[in-house]
């Protein structure tokens, strides 16, 4: 028994290692546009979406497109692959989850987390 | 307290309390008569104000009595019966009374079978039970409101569909079975009978096991089915909150099952049926008590329960850890004294159930992940290949192990025996092996994960075709393992073979999208709850075969103000492979004018269709003439016209100001068409005029200058989905015959 529960330990200790790597590294912490543009990593940019800029290009596989500006006014394009959010147009705050690709010059977006200005003011006073 | 139903519960609650004091002297002195009838009575009681409480809650939500807050939040007059009862259960409140519900009628069918064992069993059951209906007083689904609205908000468009009436309840009953293997732990704790109560919980853990996992099966396909993002399991913090006890309770099932014929894992067991429970308990914290509020896509509000289900938790770890370090000495002297051989059946369960328990802690500290980085800095979660990255070196070795282990014999193996008996593992896995292959190499891990899948489908197929045909009360095993397997073939199918594209859609024109060629027929609206549905009718063709795909969006302007937007997708399913549509987004276009407007500045020459116009000067000649009898000013424009660079001609149109279409704002242009122009703007500063045009247009001006509507539709065929729903319904089947035979 007593091999066993060293063997068992040994592996343990290996996928809690594994683990911990992987969760440093699939967490995407907030940066600004500049830092985004500057790294590799997966992070969070928030802004605004700039109105009248939501289109969808046949170029990027029909995928919404729309700039990003930030409150320093540093300004990205964001490509996601999904649903517009319902009320895009009266969003006050939208937050990107993804990655800057420099050959093609936008930030890929997997997620996006849309604050509307009710609920946003909501969450400011429960804070 | 002027409230029927929270005078129930409070009433259930004294019930409750009476009936946990009664087995409390039940356990000091075990022959008290009037303890046990005391007991029995005030559980039975207990129940029957649950089930009249919840029977007052569904009357109020069918009669729409909006004077209750719940039933004005979570339903309204235009629901469906079906919808009607499932608000019930939409809310927290609502849920929680379903889960003391099912709790508390559970808890009957255990005073029936647990026997000598019922003092300490129900103790600790009723106290589950206590915490639950503390927590239902906390958040009453009874409030009132102080005048009762018109209607009520209805019901979120989402959960408008039959798999998210039944889920709710499943999952719940899952969620309340899991006290029971854990009360049976104490008990034995208590009783110092470190073996005898493994017999007759493990039908229960079992239980647990198929109701939470048919709860955790149908939100996937409810997900899959309703949500439109293609997908089935998202890691959101509220699906795993039901899939973290989930796979603790698979591995407390795998763990009683080595005890009860091997005598062995007897602390694992306690600390496995304790972890499960708690893990019940913790999730429902995670999701309930907001503190994840900011993660996830279920938006869960914190109703002030925080506190109490961390008391809640505490106390129950404390009576575990205390009673387990009581008796740690005593339990872990082992009956048989052999050492365990490591090419045995019970080898291969014992890893398995470290896997299993790898994969609970994994995706729990992936879970929490916002709670443990907020203590460092700002809150963040993890994505979800997290999870993936984490979950699938365990996936892959358990799958290695579900393809031998079963074969296996109790105790020693010898390898000259078992080898003959695989041929079936290497079958599966060699028809695995060379179908991916034939289909594109997906990278090692998916592959491997396939191959092995295969071997796991192969020597669980031969097995559970071998026991049904011998007696099929014995093969729930074998089926639920064939489940896991074809589970496992479908999930890498379906997300390693995925194809997908996106193509815009405008009305009237054929697109082609992996080879099915697909027109768009047009919009068509109806009027649904409160908002409005978008049919987007597609005309799909593919080989000759034709069918007409209906996905939609649905909108609504909730309370708010805020509109809500939810895409439904269409999907025709096929044995092999799914074809899954869903819409994007929809433009709805121009809308279509009776005319069409030209804006002309003074002197300059304009091409219309066939026409030339020059728009010369205002006339202003009538200005005073008719002020008179109209009592409007009077301005006209003169505009030179020619059709196919024929004669030019001078048209005269006039508008009154102040009134809106006169006759003479109206010519006809020269040529042979009947085509006309109508002044409706003038604007002498800028010295531009507006016009429109009425008239025949020319075929090729339709494509070009009117935008038609059109819809952006996410187009895929995902391979295998057939397969995974069978393979988590095998999982269910041979649980429930697992559960049938043990309670025989």
């Amino acid at each position: 028994m007593k091999k066993s529960y060293i063997i068992g330990a040994v592996i343990i200790v290996a996928a809690m290692i594994m683990a911990m790597y992987s969760f440093k590294s699939t967490l995407t912490p907030y940066v600004t546009v500049h830092e985004a543009k500057a790294g590799k990593q997966a992070v969070q940019v928030a802004g605004i979406p700039v109105k009248g800029t939501a289109r969808y290009d046949a170029r990027s596989n029909n995928n919404l497109l729309f700039t990003l500006r930030e409150d320093g006014g540093d300004e990205m394009v964001v490509e996601y692959d999904g649903q517009r959010p319902a009320n895009f147009d009266e969003v006050t705050k939208v937050v990107a989850i993804g990655r800057y690709e420099p050959k093609k010059n936008v930030f890929t977006a997997r997620q996006l987390l849309v604050k509307c200005p009710t609920k946003y003011e909501g969450r400011v006073k429960g804070e | 307290m002027n409230n029927f139903g929270e005078a129930m519960v409070a009433l259930g609650l004294i019930a409750i309390g009476l009936s946990s004091l009664s087995y409390l002297v039940l356990c000091l002195k075990p022959d008290n008569g009037l303890a046990r009838n005391m007991a029995r009575l005030s559980f039975v009681g207990f129940s029957a104000f649950m089930t009249i409480a919840s029977l007052l809650l569904m009357h109020f939500i069918l009669n729409h009595e909006f004077l209750y807050s719940y039933v004005a939040r979570y339903s309204s007059r235009s629901l469906p019966l079906e919808y009607l009862v499932s608000s019930f259960w939409a809310g927290q409140e609502g849920s929680f009374l379903l889960w003391v519900l099912l709790g508390s009628w559970l808890g009957i069918i255990v005073i029936f079978k647990a026997r000598e064992r019922e003092p300490q069993v129900m103790l600790i059951y009723n106290l589950n039970a206590v915490f639950l209906v503390i927590l239902l007083i906390k958040q009453s689904p009874f409030r009132m409101l102080p005048i009762a609205p018109p209607d009520g908000q209805g019901l979120n468009m989402l959960l408008q569909d039959p798999w998210m009436v039944i889920h709710p309840p499943v999952v719940f009953l899952g969620y309340a079975a899991f006290a029971i293997p854990f009360a049976y732990a104490i008990s034995a704790l208590w009783r110092k009978e470190y073996d005898g109560w493994i017999k007759p919980a493990l039908p229960w853990t079992v239980f647990s096991f198929m109701s939470l996992g048919a709860g955790i099966m149908i939100g996937g396909y409810w997900s899959y089915k309703v949500l439109g993002w293609g997908g089935y399991w998202g890691w959101d913090p509220v699906e795993n909150a039901s899939l973290l006890p989930w796979l603790a309770g698979t591995a407390l099932m795998h763990g009683m099952v080595v005890q009860r014929t091997r005598k062995k894992l007897r602390k694992t067991n306690f600390v496995l049926a304790a972890f499960a429970f708690i893990l019940v308990i913790y999730c429902t914290f995670l999701t309930r008590s907001g503190v994840l509020a900011n993660f996830s896509v279920h938006s869960f509000v914190d109703l002030g329960i925080t506190g109490w289900l961390v008391i809640f938790m505490l106390v129950f770890i404390a009576i575990f850890l205390g009673l387990f370090m009581a008796r740690a000495k005593e339990i872990s002297a082992p009956a048989g004294g052999k050492s365990m051989s490591y090419f045995s059946r019970e080898f291969g369960l014992i890893v398995a159930m470290v896997l299993l328990c790898l994969s609970t802690v994994l995706t729990g500290l992936g879970t929490s992940a916002p709670l443990i980085t907020r203590m460092f800095e700002k809150a963040s979660k993890v994505s979800n290949e997290f999870y993936v990255h984490t979950n699938l070196p365990v996936a892959l070795v358990m799958l290695l192990l579900l393809s031998f282990v079963p074969v296996m014999v109790w105790g020693k193996n010898s390898f000259s025996k078992l080898a003959p008996r695989l041929v079936w593992a290497l079958i599966g896995a060699a028809v695995a092996l060379g179908v991916t292959l034939l289909n594109g190499f997906p990278g090692t891990g998916v592959f491997l994960l396939s191959v092995l899948a295969g071997a796991a489908v192969g020597m669980n197929l031969f097995l559970a075709i071998k026991f049904v045909r011998r007696q099929i009360s014995i093969s729930g095993t074998a089926i639920a393992h064939l489940g896991v397997g074809l589970m496992f073939v479908g999930i890498v199918s379906s997300s390693a073979y995925d194809r997908s594209v996106k193509v815009s859609l405008p009305q009237g024109t054929v697109k082609s999208a992996l080879a099915y060629d697909i027109d768009f027929e047009g919009p068509k609206m109806s009027r649904d709850g409160k908002g409005l549905r978008l049919h987007i009718p597609l005309n799909v063709n593919k080989d000759g075969t034709q069918f007409t795909a209906w996905p939609d969006i649905y909108s609504e302007r909730a309370r708010d103000g805020q509109v809500r937007r939810f895409v439904h997708p269409h999907i025709r399913r096929g044995l092999i492979s799914d074809l899954y549509i869903s819409p994007v987004d929809f433009d709805p276009g121009e809308t279509k004018e009776s005319g069409h407007e030209i804006v002309m500045q003074k002197g300059k020459k304009l091409r219309f269709h066939d026409y030339e116009f020059t728009f010369a000067r205002f006339d202003v000649s009538r200005m005073m003439g008719d002020q008179g009898t109209h009592g409007g000013m009077t301005v006209g424009a003169n505009i030179e016209s020619s059709y196919k660079g024929g004669e030019p001609v001078t048209l005269k149109p006039v508008i009154t100001i102040g009134q809106l279409h006169s006759p003479s704002s109206r010519v006809k242009l020269p040529g042979p068409q009947e085509a006309y122009l109508t002044l409706v703007k003038i604007d002498a500063s800028a010295k531009t005029i507006g016009l429109v045009y009425e008239g025949p247009e020319p075929q090729e001006e339709k494509t070009t200058e009117k935008k038609l509507p059109s819809v952006i539709a996410e187009v895929s065929i995902k391979p295998g989905m057939t397969v995974l729903w069978l393979g988590t319904f095998l999982i269910l089947v041979g649980a429930g015959i697992a559960v049938f035979r043990r309670w025989q």
